[in-house]
């Protein structure tokens, strides 16, 4: 899955001489945009602003009165405030090298550059998830089943049998493989409000339905 | 002509890893064969192989592992710890065999008898991590041979190229906080091939941050981006580094027609490679290149691509 279909491709961006309030306007204007790409006349990349950049470079005591705040935020320039030093992705970049290297350097947005920095659009978490909702299908309505099952060979094949035995279309299916020493914790996301015979499938096969009360997975130490 | 030594031991072909494994003897005959039709076969100094010790084993992996790993054996179990490691039980002895056989071709090379080698060994090793198998990898081949270096020879820095067209995760993660080597993999990329790492920001954690670098490469294409990507992302970071010797992960399942992937490199391209690589060792490490097999599948163009190796190696 490349990034490329799922990124925003007309990329509301800045240049490094407005002013903080000529940013946060446009960050409103254009809806709920927390970051602001900086570019150059010829549309290079040179940095990004975000909305809690702004936040942070404005007074924001209590005391301080409005038209202090105005102020500042028309006298900073986004120079002096942006990251320079950008994490970016290229149009080839995967959702998978995308979602890590949010986790990684833990940003909201990646603005998306070709080979010569030159920018080409911005992939945010929130169209990372969108992208994980269609992955998932689960803007269909349907049921998401939990079974706790041995890690040995077949199950999977066992599992889609079932599925497909009871004439059900399946919206997708996840694996999580350290559930607990030797077992696998599978979710099929079925396209149907009818799973009472299903679940007594899964359950003569010897697969433990979980509780969805249960449901938890287990947090990534790294 | 430059003196390069070839080790094979027909031992290697005793890791059984039963029917429908890609990782077979086959691959070892093939090579075998390649290099024994070569005009310049005379030329090559042969290795011998023989087993090497558990300390040495221990200066990567985790005493625990290892006693698995020789317990699976014992027990003639047919799988160790995942479905792609199929063994038998000579594997444990095997496998000891081709860590020892890769440590004596790094002692010729250090003593002057040799200035670079080839070493046709069975198991394969970079996915090996510390306390793991995976990937058809027991011993982490190369990762043990660059911690003999240092420890035998006080070499203070190592560079480890890995060609193989699947990232060398156990290399990477046993270095990733040690900036005394520098680990260079380019492969097909993670988001489409085994096993799932080697992203181009995964640069080295800690005191070894800078010291980890992947160029991943799209699937399909081939030998204009490894060009660029090698000429751009590793012979810059050696030059900086400046390593004293150079182990490479030498893999040849990139090529076209090996089904283990889509990268559709020509055996050109790993002629291209090689000479790249056998630069840098001129230019940096006396010559000193250790090159170890990893994968590489295609039974047809396994004699070749073995042989073209050698020839480069020899610079013949």
């Amino acid at each position: 899955m490349f990034i490329n279909k799922s990124m925003t491709v007309n990329v509301i961006k800045i240049t490094e001489d407005k002013t903080l309030a000529q940013a946060k306007k446009k960050m409103t204007l254009h809806g709920e945009i927390r970051h602001l790409p900086v570019v150059d006349a010829a549309n290079t990349l040179i940095g990004i602003i975000t909305d809690r950049d702004i936040r942070s470079a404005l007074p924001s005591d209590r005391n301080v009165c409005a038209p202090e705040i105005k102020a500042a935020s028309e006298k900073l320039k986004v120079k002096d405030i942006m990251t320079k030093n950008v994490v970016v992705i290229t149009s080839e970049g995967t959702i998978q090298d995308a979602l890590l290297l949010t986790q990684k350097y833990k940003v909201g947005a990646l603005p998306v550059v070709d080979g010569k920095k030159g920018l080409v659009g911005i992939i945010s978490t929130r169209d990372l998830l969108r992208a994980f909702i269609n992955v998932l299908g689960i803007k269909e309505p349907g049921t998401l089943l939990c079974l706790i099952v041995e890690d040995e060979f077949g199950i999977m094949k066992k599992i889609t049998d079932a599925i497909y035995e009871e004439k059900i279309s399946t919206g997708s299916i996840l694996v999580a493989r350290y559930w607990e020493k030797n077992k696998r914790a599978v979710f099929p996301y079925l396209l149907t409000q009818q799973v009472t015979n299903i679940k007594k499938r899964f359950q003569s096969l010897g697969f433990q339905l979980l509780d969805p009360m249960d449901w938890s997975l287990e947090p990534d130490t790294k | 002509m430059k003196k390069t030594g070839f080790l094979y031991d027909k031992r290697y072909l005793q890791h059984l890893t039963g029917a429908y494994h890609p990782e077979t003897s086959e691959r070892l005959t093939a090579i075998l064969k390649g290099i024994q039709e070569a005009d310049f076969y005379s030329s090559i100094i042969n290795i011998e192989a023989k087993p090497a010790d558990i300390e040495t084993i221990e200066t990567v992996h985790t005493k625990e592992y290892i006693k698995r790993f020789k317990q699976a054996c014992l027990n003639h179990e047919s799988i160790f710890e995942c479905p792609d490691n199929q063994i038998c039980s000579d594997s444990y002895d095997i496998a000891l065999l081709a860590v020892g056989g890769v440590l004596t071709a790094a002692d010729m090379i250090m003593e002057g008898r040799l200035n670079n080698a080839f070493c046709a060994i069975r198991p394969p090793g970079h996915h090996a991590e510390i306390d793991r198998g995976m990937g058809f990898c027991y011993f982490n081949n190369v990762a043990i041979a660059a911690k003999h270096l240092q420890r035998k020879w006080n070499i203070k820095k190592v560079g480890i190229i890995d060609i193989d067209v699947h990232h060398g995760n156990g290399t990477e993660h046993i270095f990733e906080k040690d900036p005394s080597v520098f680990y260079y993999s380019i492969h097909e990329h993670p988001s489409f091939a085994y096993p799932g790492t080697g992203r181009d920001f995964d640069i080295g954690n800690d005191a070894g941050a800078g010291f980890t670098k992947n160029s991943p490469v799209l699937p399909g294409r081939g030998i204009e981006e490894y060009k660029k990507l090698f000429m751009q992302d590793c012979i810059p970071e050696f030059e900086k580094f400046k390593p004293e010797v150079i182990i490479t992960s030498t893999g040849f399942d990139a090529h076209e027609d090996d089904e283990m992937s889509r990268i559709q490199l020509s055996t050109k391209g790993f002629s291209w490679l090689a000479k790249q690589i056998v630069n840098l060792a001129d230019t940096y490490c006396q010559s000193r290149l250790l090159s170890v097999l990893e994968g590489g599948y295609s039974i047809k163009r396994l004699p070749e691509l073995a042989r073209n190796h050698i020839k480069i190696l020899l610079n013949s």
